[in-house]
């Protein structure tokens, strides 16, 4: 057997190996097929002759060193010889390396882990983390309210900006398309009883009961509860939050409470930009395309809709604000390791708060209507 | 001496702020190459614009004899990098990250790369019970070390050690000291490695490069100490660098 890495002689009493070329880490995978070749039969010892080897590194001296150990494991006498003192360091390492291996203290008898009881103590560990969270905000949320501070004022008037005026372009044109989307999905139906003006009825209802709250929401959440978790993430990883911890602020309170505030007055707002837009989108296809002609469109709305609606749409607002910003700084405030953790958590955030959104939609669509509002 | 890194006319600007203003240096085979130099005078800039990580605004960089373009695949192969606080991939674990390295450069199996990483971890002086735990979970020195392990996991030829110490407390300063040196007498390996602290500056540097003035005063540690540029003799003149001086002439007799 001859290669590029080795020759053996066959020698009655022993396997002589010549060891030859460049022995590195591109050639690892030649290496391994070549030092495999090495069999000897029962009772032949094995040398490896290193004179003729170029060039060796760490990863060359492992193959080399693990055929030695794998033969001696056999059973089979081996040795290495011959080594230039510039390479026998390499193979130094690997014998110290396997050295300190073997100091190591054998791992423990693997236990088998309960799979139900394991992911019943996530489960408990996951819900305590959760409340203990909530609660050290809600007592913070009050501290600050028997000691408001300047800086949570002009913090909260940023995070309305940032949240509320910032956003009031995006949610204006998605809200006014969706009422033209409306408007022509309605009047195909409409159409075939004659009762096409009904449009408009249905087009001011929904948006100001539903659909216009409920879109400022979503978005919202989208824009503003990935931007809460990721900024407060991030503040945890560089470790401003421990900072403010020492320098006797309460992050809670300077970080948490102006954003959520922020959001309590900001949806409201965008919502009733959300809900013009979308009566107007509506009119747009109304007046444009279906011969209602203005002044019909407005008396109609005056008609069927009345402020109750609009309150309905509008009394949802805050609750879905809260519920953006309290799950985005929470999920924020739970980063604690890594760039992977904050990604994840900020994903949440966003996930959750539009889940909680819809929920809680439905739930006040059960509430309204059995309180006949 | 065969010169393994060549930095020609390096201009570096950020707005009106010169960092480097025609700096040349060379960087020798097989030697440790202590880097350093004021806050702002550019000892980053100049390793990452080594490494193609920076656009310089005008001159030359070859590495091993290839020309490094900003943002362009250089010799990945041949050297290995640790960054300051370890830059180490936090959604794998230990041996993922010494791992990774071996899997994108090679196509061995599955068993080898997993003993070569273990390994390296070992050579740095890591046990291996922390190989299956993710970087936020180890201290800061341990952290180094990893890095230092998945730098080396190439088999590099040259190494790039940006503060190495820092951060560290003394005693873990000194034994990695102990390890770079260690490793640069076994590994054959040039090493640039960027200091602030004195004392393993002139224990275990070859030569140093002081950064001053756009440019660069490069010698043995007794011909920079013989430099009368203000900076160079303040630097060396406070107490802390001439304990060290103190001790690294003791040492070496």
């Amino acid at each position: 057997m001859n290669n590029a890495f080795l020759s053996i002689e066959n020698l009655p009493d022993r396997l002589v190996v010549n060891v030859k070329g460049h022995w590195v880490f591109d050639e690892v995978l030649a290496l391994e097929d070549a030092v495999a070749t090495v069999l000897p039969e029962p009772g032949q010892a094995v040398s490896f002759l290193c004179v003729g080897l170029e060039e060796i590194d760490i990863a060359g001296a492992w193959v080399l060193y693990d055929r030695t150990q794998q033969l001696s494991h056999l059973g089979i006498k081996t040795e290495l010889t011959g080594f230039k003192a510039a390479h026998l360091k390499f193979l130094q390492h690997i014998i110290d390396a396997a050295a300190i291996r073997e100091y190591q203290e054998p791992d423990s008898e693997p236990v088998h882990p309960r799979h139900l009881q394991v992911a019943f103590e996530t489960l408990g560990k996951h819900t305590a983390a959760l409340i203990e969270d909530l609660g050290t905000i809600a007592r913070s949320i009050l501290e600050g309210v028997y000691r408001p501070s300047l800086f949570m004022v002009g913090e909260t008037i940023k995070q309305v900006y940032y949240t509320g005026v910032q956003a009031i372009p995006v949610v204006v044109v998605i809200t006014f398309l969706i009422g033209i989307v409306t408007v022509h999905q309605a009047a195909g139906q409409l159409e075939k009883f004659g009762a096409t003006v009904l449009v408009v009825d249905l087009v001011s209802i929904s948006i100001t009961r539903e659909m216009g709250v409920l879109l400022a929401a979503i978005m919202v959440a989208g824009r503003s509860g990935s931007a809460f978790a990721a900024a407060l993430g991030v503040m945890k990883l560089n470790e401003e939050v421990d900072a403010m911890w020492v320098l006797g602020l309460n992050p809670n309170q300077m970080l948490v409470i102006p954003r959520i505030l922020g959001l309590v007055i900001a949806l409201p707002i965008l919502t009733v930009f959300a809900d013009a837009a979308g009566i107007a989108g509506g009119a747009l296809i109304a007046v444009g395309t279906m011969g209602i002609s203005g002044l019909q469109f407005v008396e109609r709305v005056a008609y069927s809709t009345d402020l109750t609606d609009f309150y309905v749409g509008l009394s949802k607002a805050p609750v879905f604000a809260l519920l953006i910003a309290m799950i985005g700084t929470l999920r924020g405030m739970q980063v604690k390791s890594s760039a992977e953790e904050l990604g994840l958590k900020t994903t949440m955030a966003v996930v959750q708060s539009i889940f909680m959104i819809i929920a809680a939609d439905a739930l006040f669509a059960t509430l309204f209507t059995r309180m006949g509002i | 001496m065969e010169t393994i890194i060549s930095v020609k006319n390096l201009v570096n600007r950020f707005g009106s702020q010169v960092v480097h203003d025609g700096l040349c240096l060379d960087i020798r085979r097989d030697e440790i190459l202590g880097v350093v130099g004021g806050s702002g005078s550019g000892k980053s800039v100049l390793m990452r614009s080594i490494l193609g990580l920076q656009k310089p605004n005008s001159g030359t960089i070859t590495v091993l004899g290839q020309k490094i373009e900003y943002h362009k695949p250089g010799p990945s192969r041949c050297w290995g990098v640790l960054f300051q606080a370890g830059a180490l991939l936090s959604g794998l674990t230990v041996q993922q990250n010494v791992e990774l390295p071996i899997a994108l450069y090679s196509n061995m199996p599955v068993e080898t790369r997993h003993e070569l990483a273990s390994l390296k971890l070992l050579m740095t002086g890591l046990s291996l019970s922390v190989a299956d735990k993710y970087p936020s979970e180890l201290s800061g020195g341990m952290r180094k070390r990893v890095s230092l392990a998945r730098a080396l996991a190439l088999e590099p030829k040259i190494l790039f050690l940006d503060e190495p110490t820092a951060g560290l407390d003394p005693i873990a300063a000194t034994e990695f000291d102990r390890l770079i040196t260690y490793l640069h007498d076994n590994l054959d390996l040039t090493i640039m490695m960027i200091t602030h602290d004195v004392d393993s500056l002139l224990g275990i540097s070859d030569r140093i490069a002081v950064l001053v003035d756009g440019g660069v005063v490069v010698g043995t540690v007794e011909e920079v100490l013989e430099s009368d540029h203000p900076w160079i003799r303040s630097y060396f003149g406070v107490p802390r660098a001439q304990r060290a001086r103190q001790a690294a002439s003791k040492g070496s007799q």
